[in-house]
This record gives structure tokens, C-alpha cells and sequence, in this order.
């Protein structure tokens, strides 16, 4: 079987626990248990090959165009590593299933757990960096899964984000890390990478990378400063601690430095940085462990100071440091894995995990007491368990460094001093616990707990004594094998024997008990002087720390976005012009050589008004009705200039436009204030004026140049064709239903849109006449006089007769469906007003929205018509026919399409105008009279 | 050929249907469906068949380009289209269950046919004045669904909406102008041709400019950003959500498109001035969103930040870049209008979207605590979900091009955005329902018929996310093609314009 069942299987064990919940709690555990099963089945079965010194390698294409592949490989470190995941694993599945209460959802925890041992054995079994980034981004989301297990508890929640923050950030730095590994060695493939150690100490980029893959290993391996987020993931059950945060999720930074040891390690950075880190990490843990008076909290710090142990070997770039680490790495996930299970056990049976109020456990549970003592001696490195073993080769190694200099004494000495607290605080876990009197008022009373509870345990300190005393037997061959693998070669010679003779080590070791028992007798002085510091809550700090950012991205974002639409608009248009400035400095030479067309008389009063409407405009905007008319000045030189300029057509559209749009403002002004109160201080119209100034400059200076340059277009070929191709002898009609058909339909679809939208606006709204006009005289009785009635009426057909016409000759002449709808348009809205709406809803009986959709409708299928003729949508069709009286007379396919613009130009125009028209009714209309 | 116009002439005619079908709310919500499930199953084939020739090309009224108007689809086009077309779908089944009768009655199914026509004709447009109109139909029909319900908060961002959107259609408009008068063309294949051969002056890059500020309003780039956290959270939540996938990416398509077949002559300038635009606008978005406390709000400001990276992508320019662009914008989309989707059914079990107001539903309803984590997670960019290649291929390019700061900056972000979605995970799904908030509907027994049309479209975004995640490889194969593509205009100025590209000009 293959090596990508060993991760395969827990994945897809993942869904076991969810679905065998109903067959009760036990065979929930047993069923779950299975997967991990039989992967460590599979894993014991591959060993011998690689105890024979293969590396078992499988891989599959993934993404081969992004270089990714599935790739499983299986050395020494990562046989090692898998066997604790799965051993412990397994042992912490029977562990959970006494553990867990009924209410706690058993199927969703081992669900989580299961997902977690998937990315573990993941990240140990990876050959290629970016998968092993992978699983290392799904251990945090499952510990973060974990931790908030019970996440009615505050505490939870706030531990379970703070891990996935920091180990998230440092994720992200492993990531870039692993990247610039990639691109240093071109292959992200982990064997290449393997190889290329010398290329990668070498490049300049080293440092760089070294940084960034240590931050991801010390925030996931808590190393101080990261060191704070394994106290507070202390929230989870007991089992999530004694699985991920003793024996492997923290151990995953350890795994990535040996991981990376051939390629990384071996330089004076990497000193420097690994092993002062470990240093530091390893007193400030023994340390402060001492003083936790949470039985789990003391697990903790002690944790993070072993993890500091291994570190501080691994960073002393020595061949016996090495092997030291990865011994330390086995005797710690066993012990460390134990003492919390002990010490759930303990919380279980007796409520609470406050060493101030459990004492004396031992007569109440006197089995658990042998267990949890045999684990703690292992922890504080008493001879005869496996603890001792690992800690007398420390021991060894710190006093065979000189990196240091004349200052490399130290390194013993502080290592000593971390012992002393180690064996102190081992001390107080089995004396205060288990003896120092009677136990406090505890909410349960202390018993032993279910008899398959205690097995875990037992494995696990049976595993303890005999590592101890027999350790080349036990674990030898792992050891050499592991350490192998992370040196990448030779092996150096050490002995694992208990004795090795009277020597410096040892008489370390005596020190560090006799000081850490010193130090427990003498506790309560310590704790009064360290009850004088202020005892710093790392969860608070962070709280803070993250309320300080949020606090700060308020104010910056306040700063842009604070809801006032003039600094938006501000804003915006100053980030547009400074971009535009750039380029613009640049363009030194704006007069092109085009010469200019010569000034006359006409052109240049029309240019003068048209600037004098516009400032106009500007300046009497707080005159509503007034500023209204200056802008129709506006409008109207625009059409003229069309006509000027040889378009007709634009000319009349423009002027259509320009009349329904002062009919539709003067009957929004009818309801508004007839003026605008000043609204603007100085400096704001300084500025506004200058920064429109500005825009302004810019755009007409562009335009300048662009006139003053020669055109080369694609116009010549519309006055070409007009006539041949599309049967219209208006060029600009032709375009607008032919050429640029698309276009039109678009525009119709927006006025119709447009349509809707307002509609909807304005259909509910319910606003009383104003009583009197701006000046406050009264309007006049006569809302609809005779005169204009009669005289409107009698337009009408006219009207409609000037619009059919202007619709019918539009392909050749000026005209076309858009100007004939607004004329049609502005026929029937002038009936509106002389007749008002309720006579004129009696007789034309029109429901607008099914005419903007008739119209579109009929453009639309005008256009799809051609596909039937195999052409490409809206390709015209037009011939010349006669008949008797009429003469000789074009049809064409385009003026189907342009009757679908003109209905939706009328219906849209409609639907606007009548509906803002009925507001004024005396009456407001009920919403179901709305069509 | 006829399949390059389909997926807009299908919303177009289904929105003048429905409009017919003014009273019928059955009718509407018929077509709704009928309407948006035609235009997902032409828009596969339209992906399948540019996968197949490159680009598909039609002439309207079979005027040759650079004559009339000419619809080009390459894959990056396509791959738009066919992401309108999954989120239209699933926008259109949830609206069965979140539209009232009020928004019925005043044309929602129709608008958001002719708005799914605009984003579609943008993508699909040759043209760049008819994309223009596009945009505009886009602007008009987006800015009436925001007003359909005639809220004050809605007519509030609404306002600012269309205020700050018409800005950028005036610039848009006057860039075309501009570049009308440079060229004398405005067909875009046509455009690049002529543009090669005009002599540059600063004038070009003036125009380049303004067009980034006009798409770059439209994407909702910094500085320029600010229509959109006023005015995506007003809406309805389909709307939103729908708003949230397309709109911005338009803005964003349109960039990458002009920016790499129009202006890709001066690089060093405009490429480095979208590349800072990228890192500001990653920044100022996450640290929006840092400061927010309401569900949408949040999303909203994540829209923005995730801008930045669709469009570091592009400013990278090399192909590993674009790859990154271009998948960056496949996953976002998807994920986005999920998200809005989750917060629309938190709103529906407990009526806000306040955070502060929301809480209790990863013990009421683990199954939406689930669906929320996969978008949210894929947002992030974490494995192994969609987000995750995503953002991996963006930094990876931002480290092969050595662009250190703006890979920082991506990386940073990505940090922050784990910490807002966590945010909401926290408040709304955690922590207990805060007193005071009714717990009728999200306790009660009773079965909410209507939930299951919201849902549906949940678990298969949900679903996309995954797979993407775990089998990316169709999506990057797609993305690298369509990043070739873009690297090499030649294949698309051919195809336009029928000839090679030496012998295009005239």
C-alpha cells in the first residue's frame, strides 16, 4: 500500500466520527480510532524499508503548470514524527472519549482531531514546500477548531483567535520564506531543496530566508517573544492540550527547523538567532512556570520551556546537539503528553485545576499520584527516566560550545539555572497536588477515574521507565535513524547509556535538583517578591494591541471616508488630477501643427455666451429657477453649434433633449425650495474653485493639443458607405441604427432602465402642492387654462403628424425615432398640463413600462432577426420598392429597429414625466393606480 | 459566432419579457430562473468554444472591424461571462426567497436582467465606446435596484452612488474623446495598432491615466473607492451580493484589458503607478474593514482591499502575474457573493447585521457555520481552499518580480483579512445571542420553507470554492491560456481585425 494512505486515511476518517454518533459514545471512540489505525499499521509496516536507509518517496501532479505536486516522502524525521502523531494520537482518542461529558458534541470533536492529525502527518510527510505550507495552515485552522471547542467559554474563544492570529502571521512569513526557497533553488520540491544548502547559505537573499522561515517555526513552537498565544490555548479540553500543545503542533516549528537543518543551520545567523531565542525561551518558561497556580498553566510554560530547549540545541549548529534535540523531542512528547493527561484527570475527578485548593490528592487517587510523580520526575530529569537522558546530553553540549567567545561559560551556567527552576516547578506539580496537606474546598470530591481513563496515561509512563532505563534498546535505532535524516549523513558517536562515570554533566544535573528543591522549599518568599510585579496577562496586552489597530484603522479610515459626498467628490478629483499632472508636465510641446479653421463673427459670440451661461450657471446656483435658465442657454448654443458644425441631427436631438429635461427640472422645482441656502464657507469655495480651476485647465489644455493635431479617422468610410451599405443617405442616423446599432440599443436600454428607476422614485411619494410660489404669491385659480387647452388640443395631431414625419424620413434627412419620440413625448406631456392627468388617464389608456419593453423588445429581435438570415446580429436589410401614387419608396430592417427606439423613448419619457406630473394632482394618487 | 452575442441578448430580451410580464410575479420569477440558467449554459459553451479557436469574433450589422461594432471573446472574457452567468444563477434562486412583493412590483427581476446585459456586454464589447454604453446601462440599472427600496439609508448611498460613478463616466468619457482624436478609431484591437505606430508623446500616457481613474473608480480602487462602502450595504442582499461579485471586477476587467492590449507601451510609468494603486488600495480596504462592526460593511471594505490584489496582478505584468489576476478574480467573485449570501441568511434568522445584534448560530445552525468558514477561510486565503492559489500565485509573482514591498503588503493583508473574518466568526457565530434580539426564527422548530432557495446557491459557491481548492488545475490552465492571451495582444488584434498585425494599419 501506498505512502499517501497514511495522511489519506485520518482525512477520510474525518467523516467517521460524524457519522457513527448514534451508536453511542464508545463505539463512537472505537470507530474513530480505526483510520489512525490502520495508518500506523501502514507506517510500521514501511519502517524497515527506511530503517534500511531508503527514502520512501510518492508523488502525484497536483498543479504541474504551478509547479505544485502531491508529494509524500518518508525519511527518519518524518518516521519518527508520524509515530508520535499516530501513537499519541490514538492514545488521546481513548483518553477523549472518558474525558468529554455528554453534552460536549463527541462526533464534532474527534471530527476536529482527526482533521488535525491529517495535517500533521501532513506537514511531517511532505516533500514539496508548498504543500507542507498547506498542512501547515490547516493544523492552525483545526487547533483553532479546537481550542474553541467550548466556545460558550469567553476564554476559548479569545485563546483560539489569538493561536490562529500569531500562528497565522507566522504562517505567512513561512510562506514568503518558502517561496524565496523556491525561487533561490528554482524547484519547490523538497529533496532538490535538500541538496542546495550550500546554494542557499551562500545567497544574498540567506539572511532573508532564514527570518522568515524561523518566524513561521517560533510563533508555531512558541518561542518568546511568540511565546504567549500556548498559555491561552490552555482554554481547550484537556485532550487538544495534551495532543497539540505537548507531543505535536508545537513541535511542528521544532519539525521545520530540523526539517530545514541541512539546508539552513551551520552559519553564525542561525546561531545567533536559534539558539539565543531557545535560550531565552527556555529560562522565561521554566521561570514563570514555577508561578502558575493553574495546574495547566504550569504545563504550559513548562512546555514552552522545553520547547526552548530544543530550540537552543538545534541553534548550536553541533552534530551531538542535534541528536540531543531530536532525543529531547521523543522524551518530551511522552512525558509532557502524560502530565496532561494527569492533569485532566485530575481537573475531571476533582473540578478544578487551582493548585491552591488541590492538595493532598494522594490518598483519594493514589494510582493517578504514581503516574503523574513518575512523569513530573521524568520532566524534571531524574535519573532512571528518559528525561534524565536527554537533559545530561544537553547538558554535555552547552558546555562544549564557544561560539560565544569568552562569554560561551554562560550558556551552562543559564542552562543550569533553567534546570533549577525545572526541577522546582516538578516539585510543586507532585507536592502541592498530591501532598502539602488536605485539599481546599473542592466543588467534587476526588476519586480515581474510569479505569480505561488511567490507560493512556499508564502507556505513556510505562514508556517513560523504560526509554529510561533502557534507551539503546528502546529507542536507538529511531533515534540514530532520526537524527540521520536531519543531519543529512554521518551520524556522530554518542553513547545512550545511564552512567557515563562522575563527570561536569552530572554534577549539573545535582545542582539543578538540589537548587530546584532549595527553591520549592523556600516558594513562598519567591512568590511574595514576584507578587510585587504586575502580573502581565498576555490575552489582555493583546486585546488591547488589536482594540489599539482597530482604533487606528477607525481614524485613518475616518480620515477618508467620513460620509460627506463633497469630500468624496473632492477626493477624487484630486487624485485624479495629481495622476494626470504626472504625464502632463511631461508633454512639453501642446501646439500641434494643425492649422486652425479662421474665427468668424458667429462662432466666437456663440463660444462667448455659451462660457458666459456656463459661469452663469455656476455663480446663480443658489437661484434655482434662475440657474435654470442660464443652463438652457447652455444647451441651446450646444444644439446651435451642432447645426453650426454640420450636424443636423445632433442639432435637433439635442434640442428635444434640452426641452424635456426643462420640463422634468421645472417640475422637480415646482416641489423644492425656489432657492438653495449658502452652504459653502470661503476656504471651502477657495478650494473647490481652485481644484476645478485646476481640472479644468488640464482637460482644456489636453484638448487643446488634441484639436491643434491631425486626425486620422475612421469617418470617411461612414460617409462612404452610408448610402451603399446601410440605404440611408443621414450619416449620422445610419450610424446610429446601423453602423453603431449596438450602441443605440444599449442607450434605449439605459433610458428605459433610467425610466424604471425613477418611477419607482416617484410613485410613492406623497408631497403637498406648495401653496404659493418663491415669492409667496398665490398660484392662480385657473390651473388649466381654456386657451391653452383648446390650443394644444388642436396641436396634437400635428404633432404627432411632425413626428411621424421626422420618424419616416430619418434615414435620409435628419430625424429618426429617438427625436420623434421626444417630440411625441413633449406632444402628450403638453397635454398633461393643459388637462391634467386625470382627464388625460381617461382617454389614452397606455401602460408606459409595456411600452419601454415593446420597444426594446422589437430592437432586440430586429437585431436577432439577421441571425435567421446567417448573418451577425443586427445586420440591416433595405430595398427599393414602388407602388401606385406613392412612388418609388426604400424599406429597410433598420427602421423596424428604430420604431423599438422610438417606443422606448416615448415610454420612458412618459412613464417619467406623467408620474412626476401626478404629484400634482390635488389628489395624490393611491400606489395601485400607478400604471 | 452568434454564441459571442448570447449572453447579452438573452438578459436583455428576458428583461424586456419580464417587464411585459409587469404584474405576473410567477412570470417574472419564471424567467428569472429560465433567463439566468440560459445564459450559464450559453456562457459554457462560449467558454468551451474560445477554449476551442482563441478568440470568437462578430461583426454587428456585419460592418468589419474597425468599422462598425465588434464583439470579441477571449478567455478572459469568457471566463467573465461564465462567472456572471454562476452568479446571476445563484442570485436568481435566492431571490426567490428574499424578494418582496414591493420589489417585484417595481421591476426587480426585470432590472437585474438588463444589468447582468450590461456586465456581460461589457465583458464581451470590442468597442470602447460601446463599452461605455455598457457601463452605462450597467450604472443606470445598478442605481435603480439600489433605489427599488426606496429606504433612506439606500437613497443615502444611493445618491453618492450614482454621483460618483457618473464622475467616472464623464472622465471615461472624455478619455474616449481624447483618444478618438489621438487615433481616429475606437475599436480596440484597431486602437493598439494605431496606438504603436503614433508617435508617444506624454500625451498617450495623459489618456492612460484617465482611464485608470475612470475604471479605477469603477473597481473601487484607492482613492477612489469611497461609492462603494457607502453604498453596497444598503440594498437587499441578493443585490448586494451580486453587486459585490460583478460590479467592481468590470472595473477591474476593463483594466486588464486596456491596460494590456491599449496601454502597454510605457509599463515603468503606468504599470508602476497601478502598482502602488494595488498596494494602497490592499491597505486602505483591510483597515476599513478593521474598523467596522457590521456584517456587510465589513465585506464591503474586503471588496476593496481585495482589488488591490486582482490588480497587483496586472501591474506585476509578467505572465505569472496575470495568471494570478485572473484566477485571483475567478475565486473572488465566487466567494464574495457567497459571503453576502451567508450574511444574507444570518439577517433572515436574526433580522440584523449588526454584528453586535448577531450571535449563537455555530450552535443553532452549524451547517451555515460551516458554509460561512469556507468562503471566509477562502477569503483569507488559506488551504485548502480557492483563496489559497489565489493569493499564493500573486505573492509568488510579486517574489519573482521582486517586488518586496507590494508582496508585504499582500501578505500583510492577508493576515488582517483571517482577523476580520474571524471577527465575524466570532461575533455572529460564536458568541451567545445578545439579549434583547429575538430568537424566534433561529430557534423556532417551525421550518422556514423559503430557506432552502437561499441555501442552494450557498453550499454550490460553496462548493466551487472547494473544489477549486482542492483541484485547481482546470482554473489555472484556464488562467495561464488566458494569461498568454493577454501577454500577447497579436491574437486578439488578428482575430478583430482579420489580418496580421504588421499589415492591420492602413
Amino acid at each position: 500500500m501506498g505512502l499517501f494512505w497514511i495522511p489519506l486515511l485520518p482525512l477520510l476518517g474525518t467523516v467517521v466520527p460524524l457519522l457513527s454518533s448514534r451508536f453511542g459514545r464508545s463505539f463512537l471512540a472505537l470507530f474513530t480510532a480505526i483510520p489512525p489505525l490502520l495508518a500506523l499499521l501502514l507506517l510500521l509496516q514501511l519502517a524497515p524499508s527506511v530503517f534500511n536507509g531508503e527514502v520512501i518517496y510518492q508523488s502525484f501532479d497536483w498543479i504541474p503548470l504551478a509547479g505544485l505536486s502531491l508529494t509524500f516522502r518518508l525519511d527518519g524525521l518524518a518516521l519518527l514524527f508520524a509515530l508520535l502523531i499516530l501513537g499519541i494520537g490514538l492514545l488521546v482518542i481513548l483518553y477523549a472519549r472518558y474525558y468529554l461529558s455528554a453534552k460536549d458534541n463527541m462526533g464534532l470533536f474527534y471530527a476536529y482531531l482527526i482533521l488535525f492529525m491529517t495535517a500533521m502527518l501532513g506537514i511531517v510527510l511532505s516533500g514539496n514546500l508548498i504543500q507542507l505550507w498547506l498542512f501547515w495552515e490547516l493544523t492552525s485552522i483545526s487547533s483553532f477548531l479546537l481550542i474553541s471547542f467550548w466556545s460558550h467559554k469567553s476564554e476559548a474563544r479569545k485563546g483560539a483567535r489569538m493561536a490562529l492570529t500569531i500562528t497565522g502571521a507566522g504562517g505567512l512569513a513561512l510562506l514568503a520564506g518558502l517561496l524565496l526557497v523556491g525561487k533561490i533553488v528554482g524547484s519547490f520540491d523538497l529533496s532538490v531543496v535538500l541538496a542546495s544548502g550550500d546554494l542557499l547559505r551562500q545567497h544574498a537573499a540567506y539572511p532573508v530566508v532564514l527570518v522568515l522561515v524561523l518566524l513561521g517555526a517560533f510563533t508555531k513552537s512558541a518561542q518568546f517573544p511568540f511565546h504567549f498565544w500556548l498559555p491561552h490555548a490552555m482554554a481547550a479540553p484537556t485532550p487538544v492540550s495534551a495532543y497539540l500543545h505537548s507531543a505535536t503542533m508545537v513541535k511542528a516549528g521544532i519539525f521545520l527547523m530540523a526539517r530545514f537543518y541541512p539546508v539552513l543551520a551551520g552559519t553564525e545567523l542561525w546561531f545567533l538567532i536559534v539558539s539565543m531565542t531557545g535560550l531565552i525561551t527556555l529560562l522565561l518558561g521554566a521561570y514563570v512556570a514555577l508561578f502558575k497556580h493553574d495546574l495547566k498553566g504550569l504545563l504550559a510554560y513548562s512546555t514552552i520551556s522545553h520547547l526552548g530547549l530544543i530550540t537552543l540545541l538545534l541553534g548550536m549548529n553541533t552534530q551531538l546537539s542535534t541528536v540531543a534535540a531530536v532525543f529531547h523531542i521523543i522524551n518530551h512528547a511522552i512525558f509532557k503528553a502524560s502530565l496532561f493527561m494527569a492533569a485532566g484527570i485530575i481537573d475531571h475527578e476533582s473540578g478544578t485545576r487551582d493548585m491552591r485548593r488541590l492538595n493532598g490528592l494522594w490518598k483519594y487517587m493514589p494510582h493517578t499520584a504514581t503516574l503523574a510523580m513518575v512523569a513530573a520526575a521524568s520532566m524534571a530529569g531524574v535519573p532512571l527516566l528518559n528525561g534524565f537522558l536527554s537533559k545530561e546530553m544537553f547538558f554535555a553540549e552547552t558546555l562544549d560550545q564557544v561560539t560565544l567567545g569568552s562569554l560561551s561559560w554562560m550558556v551552562p551556567v543559564l542552562a543550569t539555572l533553567g534546570a533549577v527552576f525545572s526541577v522546582a516547578y516538578s516539585a510543586r506539580f507532585i507536592h502541592d497536588v498530591f501532598f502539602n496537606g488536605e485539599p481546599v474546598d473542592l466543588p467534587k470530591t476526588p476519586h480515581e477515574p474510569p479505569r480505561y481513563m488511567k490507560v493512556p496515561v499508564e502507556i505513556l509512563v510505562a514508556l517513560c521507565l523504560l526509554l529510561g532505563i533502557f534507551p539503546g534498546v528502546i529507542v536507538g535505532p529511531l533515534l540514530a535513524l532520526a537524527s540521520t535524516s536531519v543531519l543529512g549523513g554521518e551520524l556522530p558517536y554518542y553513547s545512550l547509556s545511564i552512567w557515563h562515570g562522575f563527570n561536569l554533566p552530572l554534577l549539573m544535573s545535582f545542582l539543578a535538583m538540589l537548587g530546584g528543591l532549595i527553591i520549592y522549599h523556600n516558594r513562598r518568599h519567591l512568590f511574595r517578591f514576584q507578587s510585587q510585579f504586575p502580573e502581565p496577562d498576555a490575552k489582555l496586552i493583546f486585546e488591547w494591541l488589536v482594540q489599539r489597530l482597530v482604533r487606528l484603522c477607525s481614524a485613518i479610515i475616518d480620515k477618508l471616508e467620513n460620509g460627506s459626498l463633497q469630500r468624496y467628490v473632492f477626493l477624487l478629483l484630486l487624485a485624479a488630477l495629481v495622476l494626470m499632472a504626472g504625464p502632463m508636465i511631461d508633454l512639453n510641446a501642446t501646439l500641434g501643427h494643425q492649422s486652425s479653421m479662421p474665427v468668424d463673427t458667429v462662432s466666437l459670440i456663440g463660444a462667448l455666451l455659451l462660457a458666459a451661461g456656463a459661469i452663469a450657471t455656476v455663480i446663480l446656483n443658489r437661484r434655482r429657477l434662475v440657474s435654470l435658465l442660464t443652463l438652457s442657454v447652455v444647451g441651446l448654443i450646444v444644439s446651435l453649434a451642432f447645426a453650426r458644425f454640420s450636424a443636423p441631427d445632433l442639432a435637433l436631438t439635442q434640442l428635444s433633449v434640452e426641452v424635456v429635461t426643462m420640463i422634468l427640472l421645472l417640475l422637480a422645482l415646482f416641489f423644492l425650495p425656489q432657492s438653495t441656502p449658502k452652504e459653502s464657507n470661503p476656504r471651502r469655495l477657495v478650494r473647490d474653485l481652485s481644484l476645478a480651476g485646476l481640472i479644468g485647465g488640464v482637460i482644456g489644455t489636453i484638448n487643446y493639443a488634441m484639436i491643434t493635431r491631425p486626425l486620422d479617422s475612421i469617418s470617411g468610410f461612414f460617409l462612404e458607405n452610408s448610402k451603399t451599405g446601410g440605404g440611408g443617405t443621414n450619416v449620422v442616423n445610419v450610424i446610429l441604427v446601423d453602423f453603431r446599432g449596438m450602441d443605440t440599443f444599449g442607450e434605449v436600454a439605459v433610458l428605459g432602465i433610467a425610466a424604471l428607476g425613477i418611477f419607482k422614485l416617484i410613485v410613492h411619494m406623497r408631497l403637498y402642492m406648495p401653496s404659493t410660489d418663491g415669492n409667496g404669491l398665490p398660484w392662480s385659480p385657473d390651473r388649466h387654462p381654456m386657451m391653452l387647452a383648446i390650443v394644444s388640443q388642436s396641436l396634437l395631431p400635428l404633432a404627432l403628424l411632425v413626428s411621424v414625419y421626422i420618424f419616416l424620413r430619418g434615414h435620409n434627412q435628419p430625424g429618426g425615432g429617438f427625436i420623434a419620440g421626444l417630440i411625441t413625448s413633449v406632444a402628450i406631456i403638453q397635454q398633461y398640463i393643459a388637462h391634467g392627468v386625470d382627464w388625460i388617464k381617461e382617454r389614452l389608456r397606455i401602460n408606459y413600462q409595456w411600452m419601454v419593453a415593446s420597444g426594446l423588445l422589437i430592437a432586440g429581435l430586429t437585431g436577432i432577426g439577421s441571425w435567421f438570415f446567417g448573418r451577425p446580429f443586427l445586420t440591416s436589410w433595405f430595398d427599393y420598392f414602388s407602388l401606385p401614387w406613392v412612388g418609388k419608396f426604400e424599406l429597410a430592417s433598420a427602421m423596424v429597429f428604430d420604431l423599438g427606439v422610438y417606443l422606448t423613448v416615448v415610454g420612458a419619457t412618459l412613464l417619467i414625466l406623467a408620474n412626476l406630473g401626478k404629484l400634482t394632482t390635488s389628489h395624490s394618487p393611491a400606489a395601485k393606480e400607478n400604471n | 459566432m452568434t454564441l459571442v452575442a448570447l449572453p447579452i441578448f438573452i438578459p436583455l430580451l428576458c428583461g424586456a419579457l419580464s417587464l411585459l410580464a409587469w404584474r405576473s410575479s410567477l412570470v417574472q420569477r419564471l424567467i428569472g430562473l429560465v433567463g439566468t440558467l440560459a445564459l450559464l449554459v450559453v456562457s459554457v459553451m462560449l467558454l468551451l468554444a474560445v477554449r476551442e479557436e482563441g478568440h470568437i469574433v462578430m461583426h454587428m450589422g456585419s460592418w468589419q472591424a474597425p468599422f462598425g461594432i465588434t464583439l470579441v471573446a477571449d478567455l478572459l472574457s469568457a471566463i467573465m461571462v461564465l462567472l456572471t452567468g454562476m452568479m446571476a444563477v445563484a442570485v436568481a434562486i435566492y431571490s426567490l426567497a428574499t424578494t418582496s412583493e414591493s420589489y417585484e412590483r417595481f421591476g426587480y427581476f426585470p432590472l437585474l436582467h438588463l444589468l447582468l446585459a450590461g456586465v456581460a456586454g461589457s465583458f464581451l464589447t470590442g468597442d470602447i465606446f460601446n463599452l461605455y454604453v455598457w457601463f452605462e446601462v450597467m450604472l443606470v440599472a445598478s442605481f435603480a435596484l439600489l433605489i427599488l427600496g426606496g429606504e433612506r439609508s439606500q437613497m443615502e448611498g444611493a445618491i453618492k452612488y450614482v454621483t460618483l460613478n457618473l464622475l467616472s463616466s464623464a472622465i471615461f468619457l472624455s478619455a474616449i474623446g481624447l483618444l478618438y482624436g489621438l487615433v481616429g478609431t475606437l475599436n480596440m484591437a484597431d486602437i493598439a495598432v494605431k496606438l504603436a505606430q503614433a508617435e508617444h508623446t506624454g500625451m498617450v500616457d495623459v489618456i492612460a491615466v484617465m482611464f485608470m481613474v475612470a475604471f479605477g473608480i469603477k473597481a473601487g480602487a484607492f482613492p477612489l473607492f469611497f461609492w462603494l462602502p457607502a453604498s453596497y450595504h444598503t440594498p437587499p442582499v441578493a443585490v448586494s451580493a451580486l453587486f459585490a461579485g460583478l460590479l467592481t471586477k468590470v472595473g477591474v476587467y476593463a483594466l486588464f484589458r486596456v491596460f494590456t492590449l491599449i496601454f502597454n507601451h510605457t509599463p515603468e510609468f503606468t504599470h508602476q503607478l497601478l502598482l502602488w494603486g494595488a498596494a494602497f488600495t490592499m491597505l486602505t480596504g483591510v483597515l476599513g474593514a478593521a474598523a467596522q462592526f457590521e456584517f456587510r460593511r465589513i465585506l464591503s471594505f474586503h471588496i476593496i482591499s481585495q482589488i488591490g490584489y486582482m490588480l497587483m496582478g496586472l501591474a506585476l505584468f509578467t505572465p505569472l502575474a496575470l495568471i494570478g489576476g485572473v484566477f485571483y478574480i475567478t475565486h473572488h467573485i465566487i466567494v464574495k457573493t457567497n459571503l453576502f449570501l451567508v450574511s444574507g441568511v444570518a439577517h433572515r434568522l436574526l433580522g440584523s447585521y449588526d454584528l453586535k445584534k448577531l450571535g449563537g448560530l455555530y450552535k443553532e445552525r452549524p451547517f451555515l457555520a460551516i458554509l460561512f468558514l469556507i468562503p471566509a477561510l477562502s477569503l483569507a486565503g488559506l488551504p485548502p481552499l480557492s483563496g489559497f492559489f489565489a493569493k499564493f500565485i500573486i505573492i509568488r509573482a510579486g517574489i519573482e518580480a521582486e517586488a518586496w514591498v507590494v508582496t508585504g503588503v499582500a501578505l500583510l493583508v492577508g493576515l488582517l483579512t483571517l482577523y476580520s473574518m474571524i471577527k465575524i466568526w466570532a461575533e455572529a457565530f460564536w458568541k451567545a445571542v445578545p439579549e434583547g434580539v429575538s430568537t424566534e426564527r433561529l430557534t423556532g422548530r417551525e421550518k422556514d420553507p423559503q430557506l432552502v432557495w437561499m441555501y442552494l446557491p450557498i453550499v454550490l459557491l460553496a462548493a466551487c470554492t472547494l473544489l477549486i481548492g482542492l483541484y485547481g488545475q482546470p482554473v489555472y490552465e484556464l488562467a495561464e491560456a488566458s494569461a498568454a492571451q493577454l501577454m500577447n495582444p497579436s491574437g486578439y488584434i488578428e482575430a478583430v481585425l482579420g489580418t496580421s498585425v504588421s499589415g492591420g494599419a492602413e
